[in-house]
């Protein structure tokens, strides 16, 4: 008969023993033991969740708190393996981590970030190869993987992007508008603007009557009825110098234009 | 989309490591046409990651495919990945990750069963000769 010494008895332990002692003695120690032998378990599942932009250390030490209550919660007599039982747990504790930090929120920004920043370590490879950098070039540089290289240059533009059919509300009154409702085209009457100065020669070339009856109707706002009893003359005369005011200013400005 | 209609998109890949981002990029992106959360947008993504790894680990170094085909239903989406690689082909070498998870007492081929479980509604298996089948239900939320 051999005999070994405890505590190589001790470490030999498989878990189903482990499990089956600890529940009958809530040891903290055989706790400890159990939560070190399913460490690999924890970093594999926190692993896959990596790429959400949390550190893999923070991910563990979720994973972890989940591991702990699973262990807590084990009935190895049941028959179910624990890595079954533990498996939802710890994953959902790392799903509820990404939850409670509003996770999904930040999302954009970081994408942006991400995306930014590969704008830049393009630039630079750019000018230090002389030819644009694949995205593997890309990825090295920025110590993303390809994928989240991809992913950010392709969602990070997106991000950046503001649908022209996103409604803007300006008042809480109105109904929204869409951005491209907002969205100027280019007004032509602006370029006439040059045309003003002529416009103003015009006005001095004509004689006084019609001079006065175009800035009263125009400038001062004043209807006809009003210019006929300013000047002393009869509507239906306002009106026709008006227009031959009108037809003369034209005449002019073409003048002045070609 | 009306009740009836559904879109499909359909991604052939070498079954090898490096393929797997592209077919988690293009899942991105069609789960992206669901009325999915962000969180809920990850969750299939790295569900069809894990079916496309287990094909690639068990494939090891022989030639073969990941068909994975995506239908985009008013309802829910449902995507296939179904590789040729026959059932029981085990991975010739054991990756480093399988054997720290072995020395744990996990079997991970389970376990990335139980992921895909925990991350869609539903996932439905079949193995054969020709290969391996895995079909992954996420519904669109009421």
């Amino acid at each position: 008969m051999t005999t070994k010494k405890p505590s190589q008895d001790w470490t030999q332990d498989d878990a189903e023993t482990l499990f089956l002692r600890y529940a009958r003695t809530r040891d903290s120690q055989l706790r400890d033991r159990l939560v070190a032998m399913h460490h690999n378990l924890v970093r594999y599942l926190a692993g896959k969740f990596v790429n959400r932009g949390e550190p893999l250390e923070d991910l563990v030490q979720v994973g972890t708190i989940g591991l702990i209550n699973a262990i807590d919660r084990f009935d190895s007599g049941r028959g179910t393996k624990f890595s079954t039982y533990a498996t939802p747990t710890i994953v959902g504790e790392i799903r509820r981590y990404f939850r409670d930090k509003a996770w999904s929120l930040k999302v954009p920004r970081r994408l942006q970030e991400l995306n930014q920043t590969a704008a830049r370590a393009q630039e630079e490879l750019s000018s230090k190869l002389g030819r644009p950098p694949t995205i593997q070039e890309v990825a090295a540089k920025i110590g993303a993987s390809e994928e989240e290289t991809l992913e950010a240059i392709e969602l990070g533009n997106a991000y950046d992007t503001v649908s022209l059919d996103s409604k803007v509300v300006n008042d809480s009154d109105s109904a929204p508008l869409s951005l491209a409702e907002f969205v100027g085209a280019e007004d032509e009457s602006l370029l006439k603007i040059d045309a003003y100065g002529d416009l103003d020669q015009a006005i001095e070339k004509l004689e006084p009557r019609e001079r006065a009856i175009i800035i009263h109707r125009f400038f001062k706002d004043m209807s006809q009825a009003e210019v006929a009893k300013q000047l002393n003359i009869s509507q239906m005369h306002v009106s026709r110098l008006q227009n031959r005011a009108l037809a003369q200013l034209k005449k002019h400005m073409d003048e002045s234009i070609n | 989309m009306s009740e009836s209609q559904s879109d499909t998109v359909q991604l052939i890949i070498p079954c090898r490591p490096e393929y797997v981002g592209v077919a988690r990029l293009a899942v991105l992106g069609i789960a992206s046409r669901m009325p999915f959360s962000y969180d809920e947008v990850e969750d299939v993504r790295l569900a069809v990651g894990e079916a496309c790894t287990h094909a690639v680990e068990r494939a090891g170094s022989s030639p073969s495919t990941i068909q994975i085909t995506s239908t985009i239903g008013a309802r829910a989406l449902l995507i296939e990945v179904a590789d040729n690689v026959p059932a029981g082909t085990e991975p010739s070498v054991p990756s480093e990750e399988a054997q720290n998870l072995a020395e744990a007492g996990v079997d991970q081929q389970g376990l990335g069963a139980l992921l895909m479980e925990i991350l869609v509604d539903e996932v439905k298996i079949d193995s054969s000769a020709a290969g391996t089948i895995v079909r992954l239900t996420k519904y669109a939320p009421d």
